[in-house]
């Protein structure tokens, strides 16, 4: 599908998200899914460990302009995936789901 | 086999159940089954829109995350739906988050084919069209709602939109999937203000709360209450 020639904002930041998790094999070899609306980075997918999946939300959060980031991503043991999660983005506090 | 699942599905979808057979051809052609366990993710919101799905078994609910970073249910739909379409149409990111509730079943169609089905096809274009109509119209009460009426209102509109006579009760049964979480964010509220709702409401002899259900004593007083 080919996309408006215009850049959003949040689809730098999911480009920079993306060029990110490549660059560290750990989190490349996933393929994980991102997406960004709003400064809010959500992440998805599945990944061998919970710790892979933290440090995938946390490269996500280290990115600039990143406001929060939803950790959707599967690993054994991790939360599930679909459950409600609410950041408490109030006053433009960074804020990263870890649960 | 794939054409005739999809027929099965085309005529559970009232704007679809007259489509001619070498539309079906058509969609069978490029659309590919996907089954998803409960709690997986579909899509994800910001995320290239880059297929389009028609739900065949289960219900899955559509979310997406507020500027303050409030999770809001837009909708939650069951066997039938289509979605994914919007953000293909607009070629724009995916809107929403869509998470299976339950176990689903659905067939996955990419955009690029979905974009030439339509193009190709005025009676299907027709159909989404009147899909799509739909869709704006349960917008357009959501904004209302969340706008125009407080907690208890939305509450009461809710639970008759969902109601059922079961058993002789009306009454809205509790799916597997339905938590107080899944309530509060469907009606745009927290947990604790939805729970203080449904106390009020019962206080008042609308419903009565019982574990696995919802029963609807008073539906005319609900109503009321409804269009507060």
């Amino acid at each position: 599908m080919t996309h408006k020639l215009y850049t959003s904002p949040d689809r730098k930041i999911r480009d920079e998200i993306l060029v990110r998790f490549a660059s560290d094999e750990r989190v490349a070899d996933a393929n994980l899914r991102v997406g960004v609306l709003n400064g809010i980075a959500h992440l998805a997918g599945m990944v061998s460990s919970v710790e892979i999946r933290i440090l995938a939300a946390e490269f996500a959060s280290d990115v600039p302009g990143v406001r929060g980031v939803v950790n959707r991503i599967e690993a054994p043991g991790a939360p599930c995936p679909g459950r409600t999660i609410n950041l408490n983005l109030e006053n433009d506090k960074e804020n990263i789901d870890y649960e | 086999m794939q054409q005739s699942r999809l027929e099965a599905l085309f005529s559970k979808i009232r704007q679809f159940e007259n489509l001619p057979p070498e539309t079906l051809e058509h969609i069978a052609k490029v659309a590919l089954p996907r089954h998803f366990d409960a709690g997986q993710v579909i899509y994800i919101e910001g995320e290239p829109a880059e297929s389009v799905f028609l739900l065949e078994h289960g219900w899955v609910k559509a979310t997406r995350m507020s500027l303050d970073g409030r999770e809001q249910a837009m909708l939650f739909l069951k066997a039938g739906e289509i979605f994914g379409d919007i953000a293909v149409f607009s070629e724009t990111d995916y809107p929403g988050t869509v998470v299976a509730l339950e176990d689903v079943d659905m067939w996955v169609i990419p955009a690029s084919e979905f974009m030439k089905l339509v193009g190709n096809d005025p009676v299907l274009a027709m159909a989404i069209i009147k899909r799509l109509s739909e869709r704006v119209l349960h917008y357009i009460g959501l904004v209302e709602d969340l706008s125009l009426r407080n907690v208890q209102a939305r509450l009461a509109n809710t639970l008759l939109q969902h109601a059922e006579i079961l058993d002789g009760q009306l009454m809205i049964p509790r799916r597997l999937w339905t938590t107080f979480d899944e309530m509060a964010i469907r009606l745009g509220t927290v947990r604790d203000v939805l729970s203080r709702s449904l106390k009020i409401l019962e206080a008042e002899g609308f419903l009565k709360v019982e574990k696995h259900k919802i029963i609807i004593l008073d539906p005319q007083g609900l109503a009321l209450r409804g269009n507060l």
